[in-house]
């Protein structure tokens, strides 16, 4: 049953864009512990701790995305555990987050010099303190525009979400475009919605480096 | 009681000792001048004495306390010793304020306010007053220098660790940095410190250390050491430096 392309379907693309927002968000929510204790783990004195991280990283990043999202979706059902699509989703995107976001604020971390460490050290601060006052803000002015950056393709990565049948913005795109054959304009929309929701943060990440470097 | 006592200290960076048992005692007031070449170990004593390197043999005490050992607190030893370093070392993300004000608030629970008065303290002592609102970027080598200086004395330490601290200044600008030096010399402060400039060290010092091969070669007043050298190694030393 074809269907002519009506005023609602930008409406129901709209809708669908929430889920796309929502699993972008838990993502970063099960990413950014994931991706600080890959940090912190990543500048131990420990070298097993170390290698954990850097194994951690190599890992999940040596992996392609969709496999990770097959891993959680027909893995867990091997063991008896049935998990909705947007449950083994955001497993997938949480690991998937936690390496990119862990490598992105260990370089942060690592390039902030020795120096600051012993001149924190030489006023008598703890490591609590030294890494509160000294380094994590200087950190945090290096992390931002990557960690923007990996947001951005978080967003458009959350698209490969529709393979396991979790119905985001590409998905309801794919079902839109089957009942209109109207490819071409179905997919024009999909794109702006897309672009609609990253250029905003392009322009903010941009907006935090030149404010966090006048302040410095 | 002497101030920092070193007892046979020995350190080493893997295979290769830096430090082989020195033993060198400071009292209350002293000024130490400490030279030698590069690599002689001279810079490691020091980073030794407030715990920036363990040590792997001896003992050393500062103040009565066992920095040697690797469960003394090191945070109490460094809120009363100064170090400055050859790179000044700021906090570029801070001003020169917070810069001193830190570490009186966030190590001696010292209120804003009282940590911003002893920050005025200081950097009137080291003549920059109306720096106070800048950014480290924004001074020049020598008045970082001063404020990473400012940044020690508002601690109140009892000892204060120099580092090369004229080494990367330009040379119109090192004369404005020992004139700081100088005047905590003279308002009582002990101190050691690393340094190129002999002149400084004839004039300043109470005494002065010749390190060569990780350990004290030669020690002795400025004058007697700089116009009598003993040894043949602080002799061809001294030569390169003067001449």
């Amino acid at each position: 049953m074809i269907r002519d392309l009506s005023w609602i379907d930008p409406l129901y693309l709209l809708f669908a864009l929430r889920w796309t927002v929502l699993l972008t968000l838990l993502a970063l929510l099960g990413g950014a512990p994931i991706g600080l204790l890959v940090a912190a783990l990543g500048r131990a004195t420990k070298r097993p701790a170390r290698l954990v991280s850097r194994g951690y990283i190599g890992l999940v990043q040596g992996v392609p995305l969709l496999a990770w999202l097959f891993l959680f979706f027909f893995g867990f059902p091997i063991f008896g555990i049935d998990v909705p699509a947007w449950l083994a989703a955001t497993c997938a995107f949480s690991v998937y987050s936690g390496a990119f976001l862990g490598e992105i604020w260990l370089g942060a971390l690592l390039s902030i010099p020795r120096t600051q460490w012993e001149a924190s050290a030489s006023i008598g601060m703890s490591y609590v303190e030294q890494l509160r006052h000294v380094i994590i803000p200087q950190a945090l002015r290096i992390a931002i525009p990557p960690t923007v950056g990996f947001v951005m393709q978080l967003i458009k990565n959350t698209s490969l979400a529709a393979v396991i049948g979790f119905v985001e913005l590409t998905r309801e795109g794919q079902m839109t475009a089957a009942a209109t054959l109207a490819q071409l304009s179905v997919y024009l929309m999909v794109g702006a919605l897309y672009f609609a929701l990253c250029y905003p943060l392009t322009t903010y990440s941009r907006y935090l480096e030149h404010k966090l470097h006048a302040a410095r | 009681m002497p101030l920092v006592d070193l007892r046979s200290v020995v350190k080493r960076f893997g295979e290769h000792e830096v430090l082989r048992s020195v033993n060198l005692t400071v009292s209350k007031g002293e000024i130490i001048a400490i030279i030698g070449r590069s690599g002689s170990g001279k810079s490691t004593l020091l980073r030794c004495i407030n715990g920036l390197e363990s040590i792997q043999a001896g003992e050393l005490f500062v103040d009565g306390i066992p920095v040697h050992d690797p469960s003394a607190d090191l945070r109490k030893l460094r809120a009363r010793v100064g170090f400055v370093f050859q790179s000044y070392n700021l906090f570029p993300h801070l001003t020169v304020l917070r810069n001193i004000t830190l570490g009186p608030t966030i190590v001696k629970r010292v209120s804003q306010a009282d940590a911003a008065a002893l920050a005025r303290d200081a950097l009137r002592r080291v003549g920059l007053e109306d720096k106070m609102h800048a950014y480290p970027d924004q001074l020049s080598g020598g008045q970082q220098q001063r404020v990473a200086i400012a940044r020690s004395l508002a601690m109140s330490p009892m000892l204060m660790l120099f580092d090369e601290i004229t080494s990367a200044l330009d040379p119109e600008l090192v004369g404005e940095v020992l004139r700081v030096l100088e005047n905590m010399a003279r308002d009582g402060m002990t101190m050691m410190l690393v340094t190129h400039e002999m002149n400084f060290a004839r004039r300043v010092a109470n005494r002065v250390l010749f390190i060569h091969q990780g350990t004290i070669w030669e020690q002795g007043r400025a004058a007697t050491l700089f116009e009598k050298p003993t040894t043949e190694e602080l002799r061809s030393f001294l030569g390169a430096v003067l001449n």
